[in-house]
């Protein structure tokens, strides 16, 4: 897990970013006209294109490759599935979709973190015929 | 053959490599490159040099034979080659038709490479011919993850990168145990898609 101020700042600022727009853009772009199945689909696109667009162009340069994209883009989907199907059927305000973004980010930036602490760290392979490891404990017995 | 659609794929890259993936990735990822590359002795073979921004991990005093197929990320690697405190040579070549002797080195090194090599396997097994009975593979590499929703994102995205640069799916770990590797080690960086990797070729491998 990445503990660096700098990227940890990162992090949360590139899916603050990414929710944001993309709570925004699908706010501006759904209305209660639009079908909720079809409107969740085309606002999880929307924010997949939205974070892919972010990252390349800005926050890749800044903060890192995977760990800013793969993180971004889950927020993009996220918040795009939740503001696009709530413009269906419901009278929130665009304030309200933006601070349920902003949520939706910090939660799926801590959830990567919660993840990426689990499987960080040496995974050790089957130790295979010829592996050094089982050599030298052969050489040993 | 020579690889002309690779090579010229990595010649476009070449302008915008620095700016549009590898500086923000490469300052990330510095510290752990330093790790992995600290283990560097003898004749070190490294893939690819890209344009030479991996130079600023490596240890000083080393020497090193950096490859790269495209002459574009050569180019640009030149300078940074020259500001490196040791012995290191840039030599335009295909890692799937690699000129080098059988058992040439004791060291190979991939810097996300085997991400955009075509035919992995096959450059795996070329690199392990390069390296001598006993010696060690290194590796720092993206692969595709096996958790959801992180491969579907991958894969959604794979068409498109594949394209201009990597590809995002592949599973470097089991490539090098098919190219005939022993693996020593597989260390997560960031969720199970970066990792560093170490093999090594069998002291007993005589077969090419």
């Amino acid at each position: 897990m990445e503990f660096r101020a700098w990227y940890c700042f990162g992090d949360l600022l590139s899916n603050a970013v990414v929710a944001l727009l993309t709570a925004l853009a699908a706010d501006a772009l759904f209305s209660p006209d639009w079908s909720m199945f079809t409107a969740m689909v085309a606002a999880m696109a929307l924010g997949m294109a939205i974070a892919n667009a972010c990252c390349l162009l800005v926050l890749m340069r800044c903060f890192g490759a995977m760990e800013i994209m793969l993180p971004a883009m889950l927020t993009g989907m996220l918040v795009g599935m939740a503001v696009g199907m709530s413009r269906t059927m419901s009278g929130l305000a665009t304030l309200d979709h933006v601070l349920l973004a902003l949520v939706i980010a910090l939660l799926t930036t801590v959830a990567v973190w919660g993840l990426d602490q689990h499987l960080s760290g040496e995974q050790l392979p089957q130790p295979a015929p010829g592996n050094p490891r089982q050599r030298d404990r052969q050489a040993q017995e | 053959m020579a690889d002309i659609d690779t090579m010229k794929k990595w010649d476009r890259a070449a302008p915008f490599f620095d700016i549009m993936a590898g500086e923000g990735a490469e300052k990330r990822w510095l510290e752990a490159k330093r790790a992995l590359f600290s283990h560097m002795q003898g004749d070190v073979l490294l893939l690819a040099a890209g344009t030479g921004l991996d130079f600023a991990a490596l240890p000083p005093g080393r020497r090193v034979t950096a490859i790269d197929i495209s002459a574009g990320m050569l180019s640009r690697a030149a300078p940074r080659a020259r500001r490196y405190a040791g012995d290191l040579q840039l030599v335009q070549m295909d890692v799937n038709q690699l000129a080098f002797a059988d058992a040439s080195f004791d060291q190979v090194y991939t810097s996300c490479t085997l991400c955009s090599v075509p035919r992995p396997v096959h450059a795996l097994q070329a690199l392990r011919q390069a390296l001598r009975p006993g010696g060690t593979l290194f590796m720092f590499e993206h692969t595709g993850s096996r958790y959801f929703p992180f491969n579907l994102m991958l894969h959604a995205m794979d068409p498109l990168s594949r394209r201009s640069g990597p590809s995002l799916t592949r599973d470097t770990v089991a490539n090098v145990a098919a190219a005939g590797f022993t693996l020593t080690s597989v260390n997560h960086l960031f969720l199970d898609v970066v990792k560093t990797i170490t093999a090594v070729r069998p002291a007993a491998d005589s077969t090419p």
